[in-house]
C-alpha cells in the first residue's frame, strides 16, 4: 500500500457556531456546526446564497470575531485573537483615500518588525509583482476599480501571509476587468516563490469558484451549514467554457438555488 | 482619434476572453457571455483595435499576433509590449514630442491641457488627459503626481525592442 502524504493543516474550524444573542435564548444563528480544514497548497472557495454567513466564516478564521461555540486552530494551536499570518482582501478595496498607492501597500506592514529600508524594498517588490509599477504616487481616486483591487491585493500580500483570505474580491468590478484580475491572481497563485500557502475566497459567483478553486465549500442559509464539499481536480489553466466546468457549476448552483 | 479610451484592465480582459475562444469570436457572443450591452464593450474593442491587439472583421473579433504575444508575457513583459504600442500611436507621439521639445521631460497638467485643447479641439481635454495618464502609467511611459500636477516622462526601457 502506498502511503499518501498528508498536506499540513494550516487552519481548522471545529464545530464552529456563530450567533448573535445568547445561545440560551433564541439567537439569530449565522453559522452552525462548521467543520473545515484548510491545508497547504489549497485554493478554497466558499459559495452560498447571500446571508449564509460566508463572510463571517472568513472573519472567524482570521480571528476578527469569535464564535459562540467551537474552536479555531492555527497549526494545531488554539488562537483567540487576530491571526498575524493571514491577511484579507475586501470587496470594496478598503483603501485609505489620503494615501497614495505606495503608502496604501505599506499599511500591510504596519506593526511588522522590519527596518525602514526593508519595508521600502518589500513594498517596491510587491508593487512590481502585482503590476502597479508606474502607479506608486497615484491616489485611489485616480484609479479604476481593477487597479484599486490590485492595491488591496498588494497590501494583503506584502506581509507574506501564510493564508490569503479574499471576500468577494472581484464582485465590485466590471466583467472584463474581473476576467483579467482573476487571471492575474491565478498567475500569482501558481508561482511557488510567492506567498501564500493557501487561499480562502468567498464568492457568490459559482463559475468563478469552479474556475479558480481546488475545493468548494457550499453553504446553505439560515443557519449557515456546510451542504457539500466539492473537490475540483481539473488541471490548470482551465477552460471556463469546458463541459466539465459547466457540469460542476450546474451541480453547485442546484444546491444553492 | 489615436488615444485608447478604455481602462487597461478591460482591454487585457477582452484579449483573455478572445484567447479562451481560440482567438476568434463574435462580438455579440462576448457581450452575451459577460451579460453586458454592446455599448459597454465597445470602448475596450476600439482600444484593442487601435493598439493592433485585435482585428475586427464583420462582427468577429480576431486576436492578432501582437495580441497573442502580449498575452504570452508576464506583467513586466506586457508593460514593455504596451510601451511600444502606446508610444507609436499618432496622437501620443505628438504629445510626447510636444513635451520633449517644449518642456524637456516634465510638463504641468495645465500646459498639457492647453496643448490638447489646441491640437484636439473636438475632444474633452480633461478626459483625454486622464486616458493619457491611464495608459502612460501602465506602460511606464510616464509618471504623474496629482499633488504637484506634473507629468514626468520616463526614460525608455532599455530592454524594449
Amino acid at each position: 500500500m502506498t502511503e499518501q502524504v498528508e498536506l499540513a493543516k494550516l487552519v481548522e474550524l471545529r464545530n464552529v457556531t456563530k450567533a448573535y444573542g445568547p445561545l440560551t435564548e433564541r439567537p439569530h444563528v449565522v453559522l452552525e456546526h462548521i467543520n473545515l480544514i484548510v491545508r497547504q497548497h489549497e485554493f478554497i472557495s466558499i459559495v452560498g446564497p447571500s446571508g449564509c454567513g460566508k463572510s463571517t466564516m472568513l472573519r472567524i478564521m482570521m480571528g476578527l470575531t469569535n464564535p459562540e461555540d467551537g474552536e479555531v486552530y492555527y497549526h494545531g494551536q488554539k488562537i483567540g485573537r487576530v491571526c498575524e499570518a493571514m491577511s484579507m482582501v475586501f470587496q470594496t478595496f478598503a483603501l485609505f483615500p489620503w494615501l497614495n498607492v505606495q503608502e496604501n501597500v505599506e499599511i500591510g506592514l504596519e506593526g511588522k518588525q522590519f527596518s525602514k529600508e526593508e519595508k521600502k524594498k518589500r513594498v517596491t517588490d510587491m508593487v512590481k509583482v502585482i503590476g502597479l509599477e508606474g502607479y506608486e504616487e497615484a491616489y485611489p481616486r485616480e484609479l479604476s476599480g481593477g487597479m484599486k483591487q490590485r492595491v488591496g491585493i498588494a497590501r494583503a500580500l506584502v506581509s507574506e501571509p501564510e493564508i490569503l483570505l479574499m471576500d468577494e474580491p472581484f464582485s465590485a468590478l466590471d466583467p472584463l476587468t474581473s476576467t483579467h484580475l482573476r487571471e492575474e491572481v491565478l498567475h500569482l497563485w501558481e508561482n511557488p516563490d510567492l506567498p501564500p500557502e493557501a487561499v480562502v475566497m468567498v464568492t457568490h459567483n459559482v463559475e468563478e469558484a469552479v474556475y479558480m478553486s481546488d475545493r468548494i465549500i457550499v453553504l446553505t442559509t439560515r443557519p449557515g451549514t456546510i451542504a457539500r464539499e466539492v473537490k475540483i481536480d481539473l488541471p490548470r489553466p482551465r477552460d471556463p467554457r469546458s463541459p466539465e466546468i459547466y457540469r460542476i457549476v450546474d451541480e453547485i448552483t442546484g444546491l444553492i438555488a | 482619434m489615436t488615444i485608447p479610451r478604455a481602462q487597461v484592465g478591460t482591454v487585457i480582459g477582452l484579449l483573455e476572453i478572445l484567447r479562451d475562444f481560440h482567438g476568434k469570436v463574435d462580438l455579440a457572443k462576448v457581450a452575451d457571455e459577460l451579460r453586458l450591452e454592446l455599448d459597454d464593450i465597445l470602448p475596450a474593442v476600439d482600444a484593442a483595435k487601435l493598439l493592433k491587439l485585435i482585428q475586427v472583421n464583420a462582427g468577429d473579433l480576431i486576436l492578432t499576433s501582437e495580441g497573442t504575444t502580449l498575452l504570452s508575457k508576464g506583467i513586466s513583459g506586457r508593460k514593455r509590449e504596451l510601451y511600444n504600442a502606446v508610444s507609436n500611436l499618432g496622437e501620443i507621439k505628438g504629445i510626447l514630442n510636444f513635451i520633449r521639445k517644449e518642456h524637456g521631460s516634465t510638463v504641468t497638467k495645465e500646459d498639457l491641457l492647453s496643448f490638447i485643447r489646441q491640437e484636439m479641439p473636438d475632444v474633452n481635454a480633461e478626459q483625454t488627459f486622464s486616458w493619457i495618464v491611464e495608459w502612460g502609467r501602465y506602460a511606464l511611459l510616464l509618471r504623474y503626481d496629482d499633488n504637484t500636477q506634473k507629468i514626468r516622462l520616463t526614460k525608455s526601457p532599455a530592454k524594449a525592442s
